[in-house]
C-alpha cells in the first residue's frame, strides 16, 4: 500500500513537474513564450501526435510495438487529399474521403496486427514493413504530378479555427485522448492489454482473446495514425507521402517518458499524453529561446536523452535488465 | 456431517501412465466435507500428475472421479473449475500490475448489463472481490496493485481467485494448494495456516507439502504417494514423521544432524566482513567465513540476509563497511571480481538468476568456470561434454542427458546442475547459497547436502540461506541470526551443541 501511493504518484508528478519547470524557464527566456499567440501555436502543434500516442500507448502497454506510423500517415494523408477537393481538380468524393483514408490505415494497422498476433513475428519488425509499405502506397498515389494542395478554405481553415478559444485540431485530439483513457481503464479490452503487457501466457491460460486483442490495438493505432495523417494533411493544407516525418521520434519517446514502459503492462495513455506535451514545447520553447537552428537537432536530442536517464534511473539496479 | 454429504472427491482407480511410466498407479481415495487432506511424497512419485487430474489439465487413463457426488470427466481446467475445484499452483500466476480485484475477477467473468459489451465495471468487480475476500476472512484491499503486496499476501489473492469456483448446489468447493509453503518463512507459513483452517468451515483442501512437520500441524488426513502407488491413507493423531518418511522413501535413511568436530579457528578467514551497511537494508554486518566451515545466515524475509548475500558476491551495492577477501579489503566490488576471487553464489530464484532455461546441461556447466574446457575465447566442445558429463554421473541427474535443455528438467535436477556450474572449479573459496533446497524432496536435498559437505570438506568455506532453522542446525557450524537487517546473535555450534529452535525464532523476531 505504501509502495503504491509512492510510485503512482512519482511518474506522472515528476514528469508534470519537468513540465511546469520548462514553461516557466522558457517563459522567462522569452516573454512571447507565454503569450496566447504561442500557447495556441503550441496546441496546433501539439494536436497530430497526440492523437498518435494513443495508439502507441495502447501498444506499448501490451509490451509490442508500432512503427508504421510515418508511412502509415502518408498513405492515409495522400489518400484523403487526392479524394478532397485539391489542385488536381479531379477525384472529389466529398466526405467518403475520410472513410477511405481512415479505411487505409485500418487495414494497414490490421496487417501488422494479424501477422504479428497470427504468425507470431515480432511486432518490431512487422510494423517497420508495413511502415515502408504506408511509404509506398504514398509514393504510388503522389505519382509524378506536382503535390496536390487544399482548395477548399473551409478544410484548410478548419485545424486552425478556435472554438471556446481553443483550436479545432486540438478538439478532436482530446476527444480521442478521452476516448483511449476509456478504452484503457472501463473496457475488458483495454485491461487486457495490460494484463497481456505483464504475463502473457497467465493471460492466454485465462481464456483471454489474447490474439483478438493484439490485432485490435494495432488496428485502432492504425486508424488514429490514419487519422493524424488527415490532419497533419490539412493542417498543412497540402499532401506529401512524408507528412508524418519525425512523429516517431516524439511519440515512442513521449511514451517513454510518460512511464510506459517497453516491456508492456506498465504507463497509460494520459502519461503518454503528458510526455507529447512536454517534448512539443520543449521544442517550441527552443526555436523561441533563440537555439540556432543549426543546433536545435542536437540540443534536443541531448536533452531527450536526459529526460529518458532521468525516467529510467529509479529503477537502476546491478541486476536489472534493459533491453 | 460427512452423512449428509456426499464425498467432495471420491477417486476410484485411477491410473495415468506416460509412455512405460506409470505416474498414477491404482489410485482410490475419497476426501470429504470440511476435510483437510495433506498429500506428500518425493519429487516424481505422482503427486503434480494427479493434481493435474483434479485440475482438468491431464486426463486419467483409467478410473473414475466423482467431485460432490456427480461423475466428472474434465476436458479443460475451465470444467474442473465450473465443478468447484479450485487449484492455487506451485507458481504464482497473478498480473502484478493489476489491481486484486482484477486479478480475482480473470476466473470470475460476469456478463450482465453492460459488462456483456466489453465494458469494465469497476464498482461491481470490487464489490465481488471484497466480498470474496471477507469470505476467506482477508483483510486485502481490493484496489491494491497486486506487485506491491508481499509474497503471502500474493498467495491469500491466488486463494482468493481458487475459492471463486463454481461447484453448484450445496457442493463443497475443492481447493488444491500446491506445496503453497515451499517459498514462505516460518511466519508467513503461520498466516496460510490460519487461512487453511478458515477455508475449512466451507471447503475442503487438499495440501501438497515436502514438510512433514506442517503437514501434521494442518492436516486431519496426510496421503503419502510413492512411484504413483498410494502408500498410506491416515489420520495424522497418533501418526509420526518416521511412519511417514518410511511410505515415502524406499528404504528409510537416517536422518544425519550436525555431525561437524570442532576444528580450528587458527584459520584465516576466505571472506570476512565489517560493518557492512546499506542504507535502509542493513547495517553493521560483522562476520567472517571460514575455510572449511559452514556459515548458516538465519532470520525472517526483512531481516536483511538475503541482500547481505547479494552484497558479498558483488551484486548488491552497499554504502559503508569492508568486504575482504583471503585477508585483502576489496574495491569497487563487483560480481566478475568477486567470481575471479574464488566465489560462488547460487540464487534462491533458481530459474531466474541461477541458470539459462534454454542452454544444456552441458553449456550451464561451462559457464563460469570451464577450466579444461575453454582456452581464452575458444571452447572445446568434446572437454565440455566430458566435464558435464561426469558432473551428471557424480551427482546422479536425471535423465542422464547432458544435452537436454535445463528448463525441461525438474527443480532438483536444475539445482544439482547449478551447483556443478559453480562446483566446477578447482579454485572454490566461498561458496554461497540462498535456500538451496527450496522446493526439492528429500533425497535430493541429501544430495545437495552432501556436495555442500563435500566442498567443505575439500577446504571451501560455505554461506548458507536455510529454509528452516532445523537445516541450519543440521548443516552448519555457526549459526548467525539476523533481524530487521541487523546481527542479533550468533551461536557456534562447535560448542554449544544443545542449541534449541525456539531460542533461534526468538532471536529472529
Amino acid at each position: 500500500m505504501r509502495n503504491l501511493s509512492i510510485k503512482n504518484l512519482s511518474g506522472p508528478t515528476g514528469i508534470l513537474a519537468a513540465l511546469v519547470v520548462l514553461i516557466v524557464l522558457f517563459s522567462l527566456l522569452n516573454p512571447r513564450f507565454a503569450s496566447v499567440e504561442n500557447l495556441q501555436n503550441v496546441l496546433f502543434q501539439v494536436s497530430v501526435p497526440l492523437i498518435i500516442v494513443v495508439g502507441t500507448s495502447l501498444v506499448i502497454q501490451m509490451g509490442s510495438i508500432d512503427l508504421s506510423v510515418e508511412g502509415v500517415m502518408g498513405a492515409a494523408g495522400m489518400a484523403w487529399i487526392l479524394l478532397s477537393p485539391n489542385t488536381r481538380l479531379e477525384g472529389d468524393i466529398g466526405v467518403w474521403a475520410w472513410f477511405v483514408a481512415l479505411g487505409l490505415g485500418l487495414v494497414l494497422g490490421l496487417i501488422t496486427g494479424a501477422i504479428y498476433a497470427k504468425l507470431k513475428v515480432p511486432s518490431f519488425v512487422v510494423s517497420l514493413g508495413t511502415w515502408y509499405v504506408g511509404l509506398g502506397i504514398a509514393i504510388l498515389l503522389y505519382g509524378n504530378a506536382l503535390l496536390p494542395s487544399l482548395t477548399s478554405e473551409a478544410l484548410a481553415r478548419w485545424p486552425t479555427q478556435l472554438t471556446l478559444g481553443l483550436p479545432n485540431c486540438f478538439w478532436l485530439a482530446a476527444v480521442i485522448l478521452a476516448a483511449g483513457v476509456f478504452v484503457s481503464h472501463y473496457t475488458k479490452f483495454g485491461r487486457g492489454l495490460m494484463a497481456i503487457g505483464n504475463n502473457e501466457p497467465i493471460a492466454r491460460s485465462n481464456g483471454m482473446p489474447v490474439d483478438r486483442y493484439k490485432i485490435a490495438a494495432f488496428a485502432i493505432a492504425g486508424t488514429l495514425c490514419g487519422l493524424a495523417g488527415i490532419l497533419a494533411t490539412m493542417q498543412l493544407g497540402s499532401g506529401s507521402p512524408d507528412i508524418g516525418f519525425g512523429q516517431l521520434f516524439v511519440v515512442i519517446p513521449a511514451a517513454v517518458i510518460g512511464g510506459t514502459a517497453l516491456s508492456g503492462g506498465e504507463g497509460g495513455v494520459i502519461r503518454s499524453a503528458i510526455g507529447v506535451f512536454l517534448l512539443i514545447i520543449l521544442n517550441n520553447g527552443l526555436v523561441l529561446a533563440g537555439v540556432d537552428p543549426d543546433y536545435q537537432s542536437g540540443v534536443f536530442g541531448m536533452i531527450l536523452l536526459i529526460a529518458v536517464i532521468a525516467v529510467a534511473w529509479p529503477q537502476r539496479g546491478r541486476l536489472k535488465v534493459a533491453k | 456431517m460427512t452423512q449428509a454429504y456426499p464425498p467432495v472427491l471420491k477417486l476410484t482407480r485411477i491410473s495415468r501412465s506416460f509412455g512405460k511410466v506409470k505416474a498414477v498407479n491404482n489410485v482410490s481415495l475419497q476426501i470429504d466435507r470440511g476435510e483437510v487432506i495433506g498429500l506428500t511424497g518425493e519429487n516424481g512419485a505422482g503427486k503434480s500428475t494427479l493434481l493435474k487430474i483434479l485440475a482438468g489439465i491431464e486426463r486419467p487413463d483409467e478410473g473414475t472421479m466423482e467431485i460432490n457426488g456427480k461423475v466428472a470427466n474434465f476436458r479443460s481446467p475451465n470444467d474442473a473449475f465450473k465443478a468447484g475445484v479450485g487449484v492455487v499452483h506451485q507458481e504464482q500466476s497473478l498480473f502484478t500490475n493489476l489491481s486484486v480485484a482484477e486479478n480475482i475477477e480473470q476466473q470470475n467473468q460476469s456478463r450482465m448489463g453492460l459488462e456483456r459489451f466489453g465494458f469494465q465495471n469497476w464498482k461491481r468487480i470490487n464489490a465481488d472481490a471484497a466480498a470474496v475476500l471477507k469470505k476467506i476472512g482477508v483483510n486485502l484491499d481490493p484496489k491494491a496493485r497486486v506487485g506491491d503486496l508481499s509474497f503471502v499476501d500474493r498467495q491469500m489473492v491466488e486463494i482468493a481467485r481458487a475459492v471463486c469456483v463454481e461447484p453448484g448446489g450445496d457442493g463443497t468447493p475443492l481447493i488444491i494448494l500446491d506445496e503453497p509453503t515451499a517459498v514462505l518463512e516460518q511466519a508467513e507459513v503461520e498466516v496460510l495456516e490460519r487461512e487453511i483452517l478458515k477455508l475449512k468451515k466451507f471447503a475442503s483442501v487438499i495440501f501438497v507439502s515436502h514438510r512433514l512437520d506442517e503437514v501434521l500441524r494442518i492436516c486431519d488426513r496426510v496421503l503419502v504417494m510413492r512411484h504413483g502407488v498410494l502408500t498410506s491413507d491416515r489420520s495424522t493423531e497418533g501418526v509420526t514423521k518416521d511412519e511417514l518418511f518410511k511410505a515415502m522413501v524406499d528404504d528409510a535413511p537416517t536422518v544425519s544432524t550436525h555431525a561437524r568436530s570442532s576444528r580450528p579457528i587458527e584459520l584465516k578467514p576466505a571472506i570476512e566482513v565489517q560493518g557492512l551497511t546499506m542504507k535502509g537494508k542493513f547495517r553493521d554486518i560483522s562476520f567472517a567465513a571460514y575455510p572449511g566451515r559452514i556459515t548458516a545466515l538465519v532470520g525472517t524475509n526483512g531481516s536483511g540476509r538475503g541482500r547481505i548475500m547479494r552484497a558479498l558476491f558483488g551484486a548488491e551495492e552497499f554504502d559503508g563497511g569492508t568486504i575482504e577477501v583471503a585477508g585483502k579489503p576489496v574495491h569497487n566490488w563487483s560480481i566478475r571480481k568477486a567470481v575471479a576471487a574464488g566465489l560462488a553464489y547460487v540464487p534462491a530464484e533458481r530459474k531466474v538468476e541461477g541458470m539459462i532455461g534454454g542452454y544444456s546441461g552441458t553449456r550451464n556447466i561451462a559457464l563460469v568456470h570451464p577450466g579444461e574446457a575453454a582456452r581464452g575465447q575458444i571452447l572445446r566442445p568434446g572437454k565440455m561434454a566430458e566435464t558435464a558429463q561426469s558432473w551428471f554421473d557424480r551427482l546422479d541427474v536425471n535423465p542422464n542427458n547432458i544435452k537436454q535443455p535445463l528448463d525441461q528438467f525438474s527443480g532438483g535436477n536444475q539445482q544439482k546442475v547449478v551447483l556443478a556450474k559453480w562446483l566446477n572449479s578447482s579454485d572454490l573459496k566461498v561458496l554461497m547459497l540462498d535456500h538451496p533446497l527450496r522446493g526439492l524432496d528429500v533425497g535430493v536435498s541429501q544430495a545437495v547436502n552432501a556436495e555442500i559437505r563435500k566442498a567443505c570438506d575439500h577446504g571451501t568455506a560455505v554461506i548458507l540461506i536455510p529454509d528452516t532453522i532445523e537445516e541450519a542446525l543440521e548443516m552448519a557450524d555457526e549459526i548467525i541470526v539476523l533481524r530487521d537487517g541487523q546481527l542479533s546473535a550468533r551461536h557456534d555450534l562447535s560448542v554449544a551443541s544443545d542449541l534449541a529452535i525456539k531460542e533461534i525464532v526468538a532471536e529472529m523476531v
